[in-house]
């Protein structure tokens, strides 16, 4: 029971954050909620109950050193080389896109409850909040216009993804699972050295001016 | 007899207590700011101060310019007497008291925007407007919150939805509840014209809301306004401590302590937030507000996703 | 087998970062081509075993697409040696190295029997091709790139989720090798495999470009090099049409094909549509090429979700659009390189500036619209007589019309390519065209026609039981 709570809380910060993202601009607090979302995302494993294996020893060091240290501190240093500090709200503005947020948290346990879990179950807060994380993610990806935010959005849609996948411990091989989390290094890293390329060229990193190669 | 002298005590302490809260965040944003501040008692002598003048009225006002204050005033008193304070029962408990309590806020609201376009003054017309506005947007979320509340304890009243804890415990409702609290917090600043929304101490026409439709108010009437709205802050949180804090004790004193020391934190709280954060600029405001609404919203959803 | 075919690619990546000469580089990418091309040779003669545990082997969908890459890639290898040696002062270290890195991920892709590991690979792909899009160093090329990875990775975390919802699906399996999953579908959890198969089609469809999710390829494969166009539009897509193909297989397995069917037919005739109206007065070469490349990919799915004998065709179709596909992308290089520009109106008198490339051109541009004697010609025909064949005279009908589109909107805009004279007076006399760029083309060119003149039996054969594994 005792683990069940933490659990719960747990999964209940993580979307509050997401939606703390959603109302943010500043870029520095859009890297620091990020990271914070990441951090309570990889003690979530343990909340989970069972005993503590060496897999999950490995998926939650692997969150803490990717995902809260070393893509935030990535991202710090290319807002840091910006001359941009704040992200416009985007084509939706935060209180439209705050809204479309909660409205997709609805939609998430809606779509949850279609959705029966055979077997046994941790939380029923376990696949509506990974969902709503997953959907916030995308329209924060989708709404916005400064590379750093869409980057992060992608990530969130990462989290989103990474609580799917602890329904799975079982089943999925650990060789998977590093390779997704090797996946996300890359891509960020990547993503990390075309920004640079952007921004030289550009002298910022706007993405909405990256529009000469119309439909 | 003893319920008579309850409630006297009640309405004592309501009184008494509530300026000191004022006087304990101005105290905390002086700590913050690096001085030594106004003493923590001053509140009481702005009102008492207040109340040895006599009052000004300008010819053009009404009798509801007059009455106003002492409307505000009353109305804000009744609703102390449908919350529970920490242990202490309220003395009027009913079915579906929790819709008068938003509405004698809103019956207060009502009168000092009423006096406010009483006297004239584009000013406080300007006010006026921005008050309506933004306690339109944050009723709807306090009333968000009060649903919550509802289908967690299934009951219609305050005093069992605050004060009875027996279905409130943390394991069950838990991100539930955390939720409320947050977005509560935030209908509290917004209710109580603080800081994120609307600065309390400013001395700027164009930028206040609360402030400037009570420009034209003087003498015992700003005082009532001024105790009346330390009163609201007393109500408001003492749902927030009710709710945050779980009441064990036996004793009375150490019930009333909790409950005191509960306020005083919740003031120094508000203090802190008034210090590190900047007033909001007028157009983020309803942001701020469709935050709380969205954080209620997701704990309604929880909520009703488990009583299902 | 598999496992050192894939050392090779892989050690040959990094050889590639290590080797200190443009030359050396050049006969290192060719040799790795050439001996990949032989042991997929020899893979047709009998399959290689299955390593690690069963997470990898070859099966029938995976050995076309495998051979389809291996030809292509033998091909762009040559093309790019002399490509890039145009470019003067470009050091190819990254460009080779990344090429064979990209090969390396689209080879896992074909003998990943294991759905996570699939994805591992196809997402490697798309991290791949990325540097190689950004060859040029335009700001253009920078923009496309960044809408490729943007769009490529959302579309890849998508079909990621998709790949968990079937490994919940699977949950009483305990596993998500292929074959594990196929025999014991009645295990399968329904309504999660239903959610699961959506965001796979949706996550790999971004990755195939299929409309509404092609955003990025027009911008893409407008501003990739000749051979990276060849290799996307070639390989990358047929990677991504080898996972429609694994989706359809645990469909097919779960009795949910009725599911899966309308989906694939909704997408298939919208992509057509789409590109087809597109085409008409575009005015760059490779954005037109671009739209080429997701009306294709519409007919593949289109042919996929008709079932029946339409599988045949889509899978005949995916072999020959691959070559077309890859010629006309290494035309378009040569013109670029000649001329400088991608915009149709510059580019005017190919045939008597560059023969070669003239030629090669009116070729493509045949093969691609599905002109007889090609093969692409075939399998479409197959694909409109599997609509005919199951009564659904209404997608025939729209796929007959949007075809005719695509034919009318590239024969005016190549023809016109072609023929005229040049506008730089310096091109009027026939240009020097290298060798080293012309054959690989001569040699795709060869296969497209083959393949319409007389379908090689063994093809034939696999092509007919691997059709026959999705009930047809």
């Amino acid at each position: 029971m005792m683990t069940s709570i933490w659990l719960d809380m747990a999964l209940a910060v993580i979307v509050i954050l997401a939606i703390c993202l959603l109302g943010t601009s500043r870029l520095g607090s859009i890297v620091a909620l990020f990271a914070f979302q990441s951090s309570i995302l990889a003690a979530v494993p343990f909340l989970l109950g069972g005993e503590i294996g060496i897999h999950k020893l490995v998926i939650t060091i692997g969150t803490l050193l990717v995902k809260v240290i070393f893509i935030p501190y990535m991202l710090l240093w290319a807002v840091r080389h910006v001359s941009i500090r704040r992200d416009s709200p985007g084509i939706l503005g935060v209180s439209t896109s705050l809204l479309l947020g909660g409205l997709l948290i609805a939609l998430s346990f809606f779509l949850s409850s279609k959705l029966v879990l055979s077997g046994k179950t941790f939380s029923g807060l376990l696949i509506p909040s990974a969902f709503s994380t997953l959907f916030i993610g995308f329209l924060l990806l989708i709404s916005r216009t400064k590379a750093i935010t869409q980057v992060v959005g992608y990530l969130v849609m990462e989290n989103g993804i990474f609580l799917f996948a602890l329904l799975l411990f079982e089943t999925t091989p650990l060789l998977v699972e590093l390779g997704i989390f090797l996946d996300i290094f890359v891509g960020v890293f990547v993503m990390g050295i075309i920004m640079n390329h952007i921004q030289n060229e550009f002298d910022h990193m706007d993405t909405s001016q990256l529009k000469s190669l119309k439909e | 007899m003893i319920l008579v002298v309850s409630v006297l005590l009640r309405f004592v302490a309501c009184l008494l207590f509530s300026p000191f809260l004022l006087g304990v965040i101005g105290k905390t944003k002086a700590f913050f700011a690096g001085k030594k501040g106004p003493p923590l008692l001053q509140p009481y002598y702005d009102i008492v101060k207040l109340l040895q003048k006599s009052g000004v009225y300008s010819l053009t006002t009404t009798w509801i310019f007059r009455a106003a204050p002492l409307i505000s005033m009353s109305a804000v008193l009744i609703a102390s007497f449908l919350i529970p304070f920490g242990d202490f029962k309220a003395p009027v408990q009913f079915w579906g008291d929790v819709i008068l309590f938003a509405y004698l806020f809103g019956l207060a609201r009502f009168f000092t925007v009423l006096a406010a376009l009483d006297t004239g003054s584009s000013f406080e017309g300007m006010g006026a407007n921005r008050e309506i506005v933004f306690s339109c947007l944050s009723e709807v979320v306090l009333f968000l919150n009060f649903t919550v509340l509802v289908v967690l304890s299934k009951s219609f009243s305050l005093s069992q939805m605050i004060g009875d804890r027996s279905w409130a415990s943390w394991t069950a409702v838990g991100p539930s509840l955390i939720l409320v609290i947050v977005s509560y917090f935030m209908i509290l600043l917004v209710e109580n014209s603080r800081i994120p929304i609307d600065d309390p101490a400013t001395h700027l026409e164009l930028t206040m809301i609360h402030e400037v439709m009570v420009l034209d108010h003087g003498g015992p009437d700003y005082a009532f306004i001024l105790h009346a709205s330390a009163i609201k802050l007393f109500v408001l949180g003492s749902f927030f401590v009710t709710l945050l804090i779980p009441f064990q004790s036996h004793s009375l004193v150490i019930n009333a302590a909790i409950f005191f020391a509960g306020m005083t934190g919740l003031a120094v709280v508000i203090g802190i937030v008034e210090s590190v954060r900047a007033r909001l600029r007028m157009n983020r405001i309803p942001s701020f507000i469709t935050g709380a609404f969205v954080l209620a919203l997701f704990g309604l959803i929880i909520a009703l996703a488990r009583a299902s | 087998m598999i496992l050192l075919v894939l050392g090779l690619l892989l050690a040959g990546g990094g050889v590639e970062l290590i080797l200190p000469k443009n030359g050396l580089r050049n006969i290192l990418l060719i040799s790795i081509a050439l001996i990949h091309l032989i042991c997929v040779a020899s893979f047709w003669f009998h399959l290689p075993l299955d390593a690690i545990s069963g997470f990898l082997g070859l099966d029938l969908f995976g050995l076309i697409i495998l051979s389809i890459l291996s030809l292509l890639f033998f091909a762009v290898s040559v093309y790019s040696a002399g490509y890039v040696g145009n470019e003067k002062g470009r050091s190819n270290r990254i460009f080779t190295a990344c090429l064979l890195f990209l090969f390396f991920s689209m080879t896992l892709v074909t003998v990943s029997q294991h759905l996570g590991l699939f994805w591992v690979a196809v997402a490697f792909t798309t991290l791949m091709s990325a540097p190689l899009i950004n060859f040029h160093h335009r700001p253009q090329a920078l923009e496309a790139t960044w809408k490729y990875l943007v769009i490529g990775s959302v579309g890849i975390a998508l079909a990621l989720l998709g790949t968990f919802f079937l490994a919940i699906s699977a949950i009483q399996i305990k596993s998500l090798v292929l074959s594990e999953v196929l025999s014991h579908a009645d295990l399968l959890s329904i309504p999660w495999l239903k959610v699961g198969v959506i965001f796979l089609v949706v996550g790999y469809g971004t990755k195939m470009g299929l409309v509404p999710m092609h955003g990025w390829k027009p911008a893409t494969y407008g501003e990739a090099p000749g051979p990276v166009g060849a290799l996307l539009a070639g390989g990358v897509t047929n990677c991504a049409f080898l996972a429609f193909l694994r989706i359809s297989q645990v469909c097919h397995a779960a009795n949910q094909t009725e599911f899966l069917r309308p989906i694939l037919l909704a997408l298939g005739i919208l992509s057509i549509a789409w590109a087809s109206l597109s085409m008409l007065g575009q005015v760059d070469f490779n954005r037109l090429l671009a739209y080429s490349s997701i009306e294709h990919m519409g007919i593949l799915i289109l042919g996929l979700g008709l079932g029946g004998i339409g599988i045949y065709g889509s899978l005949f179709h995916a072999v020959n659009n691959a070559f077309s596909k890859g010629l006309i992308f290494l035309v378009s290089g040569n013109l670029f390189q000649q001329y400088h520009t991608k915009r149709i109106r510059d580019i005017q008198g190919v045939l008597r500036a560059l023969p070669f490339t003239g030629g090669f051109l009116i070729v493509s541009f045949l093969a691609v619209t599905g002109i007889p004697p090609f093969g692409t010609f075939f399998s479409e025909f197959i694909i409109l007589k599997a609509a005919l064949n199951d009564h659904n005279y209404g997608i025939a009908f729209c796929y007959l019309l949007f075809l005719s589109v695509v034919f009318i909107a590239m024969a005016s805009i190549i023809l016109r390519m072609a023929k005229g004279l040049p506008e730089d007076a310096t091109m009027e006399n026939p240009q020097k065209e290298p060798l080293i760029t012309t054959i690989p083309a001569l040699f795709l060119a060869a296969i497209a026609l083959l393949l319409g003149l007389c379908v090689p039996p063994f093809l034939d054969h696999v092509l007919r039981q691997s059709s026959a594994l999705l009930g047809s």
